[in-house]
Formats: structure tokens, C-alpha cells, sequence
């Protein structure tokens, strides 16, 4: 496979020919704002790509920066089920790229935050439907009025996943402490070349794991794949509630997690601040009294 | 007479397909049973890594489709049963290196030998899965009960119910404390939106991710848990009525929690 090359007209600052006015808007948004486009992806499904879009962009929301959110698994769409969006939803991406329906009316404002919105993938058309020029397209015309436009990349690296690629300037790669998830994203990095400046989130660590020598540590994980980390999520349950709730935890910012998307969106802003890690977590009340009585685990 | 051939596919990603195959394809083994696992991910492989036979490759499916190799010289014979085989995927090369015709003679070939050709799916509903499914005449969907995994299922069983395959269901990582306390979705409700025939209910094991990482087959470690399941799964495969495990049995916290919030 060819490497991937970032978007050219975003990386350009150029704006592809449109109608009278909306040129006239974006000559005066080009020189005000250049938005950034980043692609989330990681290869290997499940491991958190979704999740982790909708709590960057409310973070980042939350920053005070204006952020999209597009949907790239067409066919397969959830970002506006984490969201909470999905009854919402009247346009989808191809109708925006097929010309159906304007930007404005396919953005889904979101219901928490309020420079939030989303671009909602098709879920009755498939993948291949995409075209790579339009899309890289679009996401310039939204660079030039969002400062963020993150962009869910499907789960491997067919064409979904070259789509999704195509718009973005930067990466985000997701990674959970397991082999077949490493061994993942070090092929998704190595097709994205460098490009893309990517950059890791490692989520899903259960931290009493690691202790046990029974789960892969943020210096396994980034030994081997050796990207600027941008922070650490720990596997909490609250997470699968929330995101079947439709309420990223990122709102919930007196949580230890939701503290950690807000660092994570500040580091992705510039902000020098820490990377966020799970607490070593103290032992469980239950591992306590297992050892207490002579360390039978089970 | 030839063997039963399997797609195990799930739509969304990271709801245990490969972990599926492997221990599924271990249980049947060793029950006696010949099986031959194909790992379809073209690209992003990881069936041997959880059979902790990647060092063994010498060909892959690629090889096979394009005539570079016999399917026989390709298969991995496993490192604890004589009865189980994978064939694995290639990792440099693109899911539109095989046309879904050539990967369903490869499967073909590969039932003339078995009693069991599982075929590990690739997330999505791309070329990867449609080759997957084309090789098949049965199919399992993998799910979590997240509401995310389930409409991806869905979406996935309209597809494979399309071409007319009888479908079977396996609900994986159930936590059966948070379904009680609310906060996870039932077999019952994930089961009344999918409406298939349920295989097998797989609780959330921390073991897995160790096993797996250690490319040893959670079922074949002593005394766990799941391998007592995937034996069911397998006995209801063969047509066997078998009950579902029920998953009340309370953690020593969660009883602690109990007694003190009823007494």
C-alpha cells in the first residue's frame, strides 16, 4: 500500500472553489482561524476510538474551541449513540458529499456542549460509496469554521479507513494494553507514515493488572511503538454506562477519567501540562482481604 | 463428508471475535473434533498471536489464493492439538489481495479435511468480511451488551440473514453485576432486539486478556470458568440441548453490599 499523504488542500491552507458566498464567508474565516483536522484511528476494533472522540471533543468544547466531530464509519455508525444525538440525526456525511444537504443543515448541535457538533455517518450505504476527494473537501470547508474537526476512523485499514485518513492532517492512535492491539497500531503508524505526526492514547488500563505482571504497562506498550503519549485512560466501568447513556464522561470533570480527557484536550492544545496516568490504584478492598487471609485470588 | 463451515463476525470491533475462534476452536479439539481456523483479517492479523503460533508462519492465505502454495504446507498445526490448524492471514498485504470466490474455494478445500472450518472475520462490513462470509454456510455473531455492538449486529445479521445463513448468537464480557445493578444490558434485552438463536452467554474475564496476551487459550488453563462454557458452546453446536450458566453467584463484596444495605 502507498503511505498516506495528509490532506493537501488543508495542509495548503487553500479553500476549493464554492458558491460566491460561502467563498466570501471563508475568505474572511481563512485568514481569521486555519481549524486542525485529526484523525482517530488504531487498527484493531473496540479499543476505544468512539468513546474517546466524543470525550475529546467535549473537552475540547469545554475549552472553549469550536469542534466537529465526523463520523467515518459509514455503515456502521455510533458516535451519535455516545453522544446521545442519534434521534437527532436527519442528514448524514453523503448527503452532505453527494450534495443533498448543506453543511449547516447535516450539523447535529450537541446537547451538553455547545460548540459541539456532529457530522453523522450513513448507516444504510457502505463505504465504498465515499469519495476520497470530496471528503478531503469537506474537511477543509470545515477547518475554515471549527478550530477542531476530529475525525472517528472505521476499525482496520480498508477504505473506511483511508477515507478518514485522507481529510486529516494529524493522528491520534488508540491502543489497550493487550498484544493484538499493539501489534495493530504499529501497522496503522507504520501505513500513516510521518506525516501525521501521530500520537498516543493507551486506554483501557486496569492498573491492578499490571501490578500482577498480568497486563501489558504504558512502558510495554510504548516501548515498542515509541509515539509522543498523550495520556492514559483507566478501564473504569462508568465508562460503558455513560457511553450507553449517551453522556461522555469528559462532563463529568470531578471524575478521575473525565479529568484525564480535559488533560489529554489540553495537552492536544498545546498546553504543557502532564500526561494524565491512572492512579497506581491501591489494592481493591476485596485483593485486601484475600491476601489477609493468604492470597487466594479467585 | 465435509465440514462445517463457520464465520464468526461482530460488525464493531474488539468484541472478542478472535478470542471467540481460538477457544471455541480449542474446545472442539479437544473434544476430537478436526478444525481448521482461517484468520481473514488480511492486514491486521492476530488469530496466531492468540495461539501464540506466530513464530511458526512460513505461508499464509494470500500465498494459497495466488497458487504459491499448497494449502497443506500453509496450515500451522497447533502446539498442544494434533486435530487443530490455523491458517493465517497475511499482514502486508490488503483485503482485495483474495476475491470472495477464491477464499470460498480455499474453505472449501480446507472442509475436505475437517469437521470444523472456522473462519475469523474482520471487523466492518467491507471486503474483508464479505470475503469472510463468503466462504461460510453458518454463521456465529459475536456481541457485547453495549448498545453500540448491538446495532452494529444487527446490521451484520441483516446482512448474513440476506444470503440466507442460519445465524447463531454469542453475548461476550457479560458483567453480571452491572446488569443487576442497572447499569449493563441483559441476555433477555439484547437478545429481544438481535432475535436469534442464542449459542452461548460469556462473562467478562480478566484471565482473558493475560491468556491472550500469553497466546494460550483461556479454556485450557485448570479450573477456569470458561472453559466449562465453551464446552457447552460446543455441545450446543452439535445440536446438543444444553442450559445456559446463570451468573448469580454474588462477588464477597457484592454480598457484603447486600447484606448491609438489607439488613
Amino acid at each position: 500500500m502507498h503511505q498516506l499523504q495528509p490532506n493537501p488542500s488543508t495542509s495548503s491552507g487553500q479553500a476549493p472553489s464554492t458558491s460566491p458566498e460561502q467563498a466570501e464567508a471563508q475568505a474572511s474565516a481563512a485568514t481569521a482561524k486555519r481549524g486542525r483536522a485529526i484523525v482517530l484511528t488504531s487498527g484493531k476494533g473496540g479499543v476505544g476510538k468512539t468513546t474517546t472522540a466524543a470525550n475529546l471533543g467535549t473537552a475540547l468544547a469545554r475549552r472553549g474551541a469550536s469542534v466537529v466531530l465526523i463520523d467515518a464509519d459509514v455503515g456502521l455508525r455510533n458516535l451519535d449513540i455516545v453522544l446521545g444525538l442519534e434521534s437527532r440525526v436527519q442528514h448524514h456525511l453523503l448527503d452532505v458529499l453527494e450534495e443533498r444537504a448543506s453543511i449547516d443543515d447535516a450539523l447535529v448541535a450537541d446537547k451538553h456542549s455547545e460548540k459541539l457538533f456532529l457530522l453523522a455517518a450513513a448507516q444504510s450505504r457502505e463505504k465504498d460509496e465515499v469519495e476520497t476527494a470530496k471528503m478531503q473537501a469537506l474537511v477543509s470547508r470545515l477547518c475554515e469554521r471549527f478550530d477542531y474537526v476530529l475525525i472517528d476512523s472505521p476499525a482496520g485499514i480498508e477504505l473506511g479507513f483511508k477515507n478518514a485518513v485522507a481529510g486529516a492532517d494529524e493522528a491520534i492512535v488508540i491502543c489497550t494494553p493487550e498484544v493484538a492491539a499493539v501489534r495493530d497500531v504499529d501497522r496503522v503508524v507504520g501505513l500513516l507514515g510521518n506525516r501525521f505526526k501521530p500520537q498516543l492514547i493507551i486506554n483501557r488500563l486496569r492498573p491492578h493488572l499490571v501490578r500482577r505482571g498480568k497486563m501489558l504497562s504504558v512502558d510495554d506498550v510504548n516501548g515498542i511503538l515509541r509515539l509522543p503519549l498523550l495520556g492514559v485512560i483507566a478501564d473504569e466501568p462508568e465508562i460503558i454506562v455513560t457511553t450507553n447513556r449517551g453522556e461522555p464522561l469528559a462532563l463529568q470533570t470531578h471524575t478521575a477519567t473525565g479529568a484525564a480527557y480535559h488533560a489529554i484536550a489540553a495537552r492536544v492544545a498545546g498546553e504543557d501540562v502532564p500526561a494524565p496516568m491512572p492512579a497506581a490504584a491501591k489494592p481493591s478492598f476485596a485483593e485486601r482481604l484475600s491476601a489477609f487471609f493468604g492470597g487466594k485470588r479467585r | 463428508m465435509s465440514a462445517r463451515r463457520i464465520v464468526i463476525t461482530s460488525g464493531k470491533g474488539g468484541v472478542g471475535k478472535t478470542t471467540t475462534t481460538a477457544n471455541l476452536g480449542a474446545t472442539l479439539a479437544k473434544q476430537g473434533k478436526r478444525v481448521i481456523l482461517i484468520d481473514a483479517d488480511i492486514g491486521l492479523r492476530n488469530l496466531d498471536l492468540v495461539l501464540g503460533l506466530e513464530k511458526r508462519i512460513v505461508f499464509d492465505l494470500v500465498e494459497v489464493a495466488e497458487g504459491r502454495c499448497q494449502l497443506r504446507q500453509a496450515l500451522i498445526k497447533d502446539k498442544r492439538f494434533d486435530s487443530l490448524a490455523i491458517l493465517p492471514a497475511a499482514q502486508t498485504r490488503e483485503k482485495d489481495a483474495i476475491s470472495p470466490s477464491q477464499f470460498a474455494s480455499i474453505v472449501e478445500l480446507a472442509a475436505e479435511t475437517a469437521d470444523y472450518v472456522l473462519i475469523d472475520s474482520p471487523a466492518g462490513i467491507e471486503t474483508g468480511f464479505r470475503n469472510a462470509v463468503a466462504g461460510a454456510n453458518e454463521a456465529i455473531v459475536v456481541t457485547t451488551p453495549e448498545v453500540s455492538a448491538i446495532r452494529d449486529a444487527d446490521r451484520v445479521i441483516g446482512k448474513i440473514s440476506a444470503a440466507g445463513k442460519p445465524i447463531r448468537l454469542i453475548v461476550n464480557r457479560l458483567r453480571p453485576e452491572m446488569v443487576r445493578s442497572g447499569d449493563m444490558l441483559s441476555v433477555e434485552d439484547v437478545c429481544d432486539v438481535l432475535s436469534v438463536e442464542l449459542l452461548g452467554i460469556i462473562p467478562d474475564d480478566e484471565e482473558i486478556i493475560d491468556t491472550t496476551n500469553r497466546g494460550e487459550p483461556v479454556v485450557l488453563g485448570d479450573g477456569n470458568r470458561l472453559g466449562v462454557i465453551y464446552q457447552k458452546i460446543a455441545r450446543r453446536l452439535e445440536g446438543e440441548l444444553v442450559p445456559f450458566t446463570t451468573f448469580d453467584n454474588q462477588s464477597l463484596l457484592g454480598r457484603l453490599m447486600g447484606a448491609l444495605k438489607t439488613g
